[in-house]
């Protein structure tokens, strides 16, 4: 195809007919995400869920966005910043959820009654 | 952005470490906004059960309280479809990088229009969803769930409007003269960034708000 | 366009508006010394105020209502308006000369950075025409809601705070970028300074936690302006998750505010013992583990608000923890003094003083890491006392010695050394005859953020104790004042290496031509002009190419009246923020279609 002046980095990449492929991978994910969701697999579902939805995740990250041929920095930038949200996530809800959140509850109804 | 020899010009070959400048900032930039999405999904997420318990419709999912069934507002096939719409937008997008990237600029022209569509179309199917919701009874006010619902995709949606604004000026731009100039590639490799990262916030959106129980 | 074939001779550009337009960092970085130090002064008679008022029992020079807006201003101002930007003040002058480069990575976007600074810091600041927040710096729910502040206050304080974080947000970005990517030839990480490294530090900390601010900011303006419950705990919503969301901000931002004075004092004690760091990377290292220790002891803010006991013992560890990589950064700091060849100059002796004020502050801190000891301390002036010693004798010390150092770099002159000792005796008394007592007045029961207390109560001595010593640092500010205004019109003599400083900056003369350097260093070892003069490695030769430098741009200011018009409809007219948009929208183009070579 025609050639371009950009550097090395950027000529990396796949073909149009390889993203449109990728594309049409990421639809029937969704579709599948689809059917867990109404399938009441019980405890498997969420985990099941968070597990499709993380592929979906990497895939336009690491094609669409070009991270697999990229920089290795930029992974790194964008991993770090990711990983620190769950984090703060998973301590928050944590924080809220845990036997020990009674007392917030406490709290809360304390507050709630005036 | 081109000025002494330590100092990049743009390419990739200038800097100390050999990634261009521009598009660090935005992975970085990116970076920032995981901790933005971040901090909104943990607010849904604290409330979520908040709301079930303390008994004030409408819900986001079915519920029975004291007896009374009250219906599950969130329409998930409705909002497939939305999804579905914003992942093949970001399919679009990414041809029109290659369009960009390979001079192949009537590809990269209609990819950019293509995107815009999609997103709008992506926005209209919100602002059915947020009518909807209200004629239903739900609003900021109504209860933790319509707040933390309606900022989240509220604050996503006005993403996706930023990122049409942007990659309009950038279609606008492209029908100048010398087109958006010898960095076209990354102008728009950029932009596709962005577009890509509004779409991975929704994929996460849509598993943690519509599809989890 | 300043390009200047074939010779380095610059045009000087003068006048109001080429500091309007000006994309320089130096110049940027003077605008944002100088803007950051009449806030500090602005802070410091705010204070001065309270001071007078808590002087005596009983005091009657402010009623309650305007002194809660005094301390929450007070804070805000010193926090946002005078110590982040006098350090990002330092960034922007030595950062790009240190790592030896001509220019940050994006010129325009640090312009913006500062106009937009100057927006949110005049709706914050002009708050007081209209009524200024009372909510004190972390503006606790649900006392910011409108029920119970039901004037305009919460919200300057919500935009103005949203207008400063795109502001820090965008030049944190812009420093990232600089200091990984435009580092001259040479230049590993593992070389560059160590004032280049906190700020680098600095940025990461910043791009990641502003995002938690900005939602709670935006959680808490919906709650004002459409009706929300996020933080009203009788509709629903929860007061706590302000403080989670908050403090998950806040707390970086305490290491945002002292890091910078650590990475200063790291090059002003090794110039000033003529001898290297000792333990440069144990430096770095503890640099990059404060930053990421500072993620997860947030809740140490809450610890009396029922958290659990578990929380409150996992935060607890981990605010010890953080002491640790502290503890390492004052006993490297102490072993660069030791065995140097050691000159007293003014910014060698706020330099010693800050590693033994910080002290004192870290180690009132640890305190509060014990959850019991903390209960007792909750709310009170020891409080007080210990966040002054750090910010005050930590970070505002280390500006000093900053002042001091870089001052002839800055402006080829020297300010009086011995107007200075002055300034630092006063201020060292000073600042210790009005902080420590609040130790003793925190433990005896005195409450913060009161504006009166009663007689009997035994605190009106140390009370006026503290007064007087406020005003001994007025005087020590005067007679700095007074020695920086005779230092300017002086002619200038410095040279460009006056301390026979290790690094970069130094290597280029004073004050820097517009181009920074003439020729670019290859920098061989981590203290580049010490090693370059043992050796007898002559500076890089001038070659007299082209140096393209950006020419200026009115565009940043441009965008920056539109992002504060935007914040300003916030506050009055809907209408108004539309006319902001458009103008930044405008503004954007602007800059996009603008030639930049």
């Amino acid at each position: 195809m025609a050639h371009s002046a950009e550097p090395m980095e950027q000529q990396h990449g796949l073909s149009p007919m390889q993203y449109l492929a990728i594309g049409a991978g990421l639809t029937l994910i969704t579709i599948v995400e689809l059917w867990v969701s109404y399938s009441g697999l019980g405890s498997l579902q969420i985990p099941l869920l968070l597990f499709l939805s993380a592929i979906k995740f990497a895939v336009v990250v690491g094609w669409f966005m070009h991270l697999r041929f990229d920089h290795r920095l930029l992974t790194q930038v964008f991993a770090a910043s990711l990983t620190l949200a769950i984090l703060i996530t998973i301590v928050l809800l944590t924080l809220y959820w845990s036997a020990d959140a009674d007392s917030i509850r406490g709290y809360r109804e304390w507050l709630a009654s005036g | 952005m081109a000025h002494a020899p330590a100092v990049a010009h743009g390419g990739g070959h200038t800097t100390s470490t050999g990634t261009e400048n521009r598009k660090l900032l935005m992975w970085i930039f990116l970076g920032s906004e995981c901790l933005f999405f971040g901090s909104l999904i943990a607010t849904y997420l604290v409330f979520k059960h908040q709301v079930i318990e303390r008994g004030i419709g409408p819900f986001p999912v079915d519920v029975t309280i004291d007896g009374v069934s009250h219906h599950g507002i969130l329409d998930i096939p409705l909002t497939s479809t939305s999804t579905f719409v914003l992942l093949m937008s970001s399919v679009t997008m990414v041809l029109a990088v290659y369009g960009a990237q390979h001079a192949r600029m009537k590809m990269m022209k209609l990819g950019l229009l293509a995107t815009m569509v999609l997103g709008l179309t992506f926005l209209g199917f919100q602002v059915y969803e947020f009518r909807t919701f209200g004629h239903e009874g739900l609003n900021l006010t109504t209860n933790l769930f319509g707040a933390t619902f309606f900022v989240l995709t509220g604050f996503h949606g006005t993403h996706v409007g930023v990122g049409v604004l942007y990659l309009g000026s950038m279609l606008a731009a492209s029908f100048r003269r010398n087109g958006l100039g010898r960095d076209t590639g990354a102008h728009v490799e950029i932009a596709g960034l962005y577009w890509h990262f509004v779409d991975i916030v929704w994929i996460v959106i849509f598993t943690v708000l519509y599809l989890i129980p | 366009m300043a390009t200047v074939a074939g010779t380095l001779a610059q045009p000087t550009h003068t006048g109001v508006w080429s500091w309007i337009t000006t994309v320089d960092h130096k110049r940027i970085g003077v605008l944002y010394g100088v803007s950051g130090f009449s806030f500090f002064l602005w802070g410091g008679l705010l204070a001065l105020l309270m001071r007078t008022q808590l002087a005596v029992p009983n005091g009657t020079v402010i009623e309650s209502d305007r002194f809660s807006q005094l301390f929450t201003m007070h804070a805000l101002t010193m926090i946002f308006l005078a110590i982040m930007p006098m350090g990002a003040g330092f960034f922007n002058y030595m950062i790009p000369l240190m790592i030896g480069a001509r220019d940050v990575a994006f010129p325009r976007l640090n312009a913006l950075s500062y106009w937009t600074f100057l927006g949110g810091a005049s709706i914050l600041s002009l708050s007081f025409f209209f009524e200024a927040p009372g909510g004190g710096w972390f503006n606790y729910a649900p006392l910011s809601e409108r029920p119970y502040s039901d004037g305009s206050g919460i919200d300057f304080y919500v935009v103005g705070l949203l207008t400063l974080g795109l502001s820090s947000l965008m030049a944190a970005l812009n420093f990232a970028v600089t200091i990984i990517n435009l580092r001259a030839p040479g230049m590993t990480m593992m070389r560059m300074p160590v004032f280049v490294w906190m700020t680098f530090v600095i940025s990461v900390l910043l791009i990641l936690a502003l995002p938690p601010l900005t939602v709670g900011l935006i959680q808490l303006l919906f709650d004002r302006q459409f009706g929300t419950h996020f933080f009203i705990a009788t509709e629903g919503g929860d007061p706590l998750l302000w403080q989670h969301i908050f403090w998950v901000f806040g707390h970086p931002e305490v290491y945002i505010l002292i890091l910078p004075a650590m990475g200063i004092v790291s090059e002003v004690l090794p110039t000033f013992s003529r001898k290297p760091l000792f333990g440069y990377p144990a430096v770095v290292f503890s640099g990059i583990a404060i930053a990421v220790l500072s993620w997860v002891v947030w809740s140490h803010h809450m610890f009396t608000t029922g958290m659990g006991s578990v929380p409150r013992a996992v935060f607890a560890v981990n605010t010890m923890i953080i002491g640790v990589p502290t503890g390492i950064k004052v006993f490297n700091w102490l072993a660069t003094l030791y065995g140097g060849s050691i000159r007293f100059t003014t910014a060698m002796y706020f330099a010693v003083a800050f590693i033994a004020t910080f002290t004192i502050g870290g180690i009132s801190g640890v305190m509060h890491a014990s959850p019991p000891v903390d209960s007792q301390h909750q709310d009170t002036y020891f409080v007080v006392a210990h966040l002054h010693y750090v910010l005050f004798g930590g970070a505002i010390m280390g500006i000093f010695a900053g002042i001091y150092y870089w001052f002839p770099k800055m402006t080829g002159r020297f300010l009086s050394e011995a107007l200075g000792r002055w300034h630092f005796w006063l201020l060292f008394i000073g600042m210790n005859m009005t902080f420590f007592p609040m130790h003793f007045l925190g433990i005896a029961g005195m409450p913060r953020r009161i504006y009166t207390y009663d007689d009997g109560l035994d605190w009106g001595f140390w009370n006026m104790f503290a007064t007087i010593g406020s005003y001994v640092i007025a005087v020590s500010l005067l007679i700095f004042l007074v020695n920086f205004f005779r230092s300017v019109r002086q002619e200038p003599t410095a040279e460009a290496n006056p301390w026979n400083a290790p690094t970069l900056e130094w290597g280029t003369s004073s004050p820097p031509p517009e181009h920074d350097f003439d020729a670019i260093y290859t920098v061989r070892a981590r203290d580049p002009l010490w090693y370059d003069r043992d050796h007898g490695i002559a500076p890089p030769e001038v070659t007299g190419e082209h140096i393209h430098m950006p020419p200026p741009s009115y565009y940043p200011i441009l965008i920056a009246i539109g992002i504060t018009l935007l914040g300003v409809g916030a506050l009055s007219h809907l209408a108004v923020s539309a006319l902001g948009g458009v103008i930044a929208y405008y503004g954007v183009w602007g800059w996009a279609l603008e030639p930049t070579d």
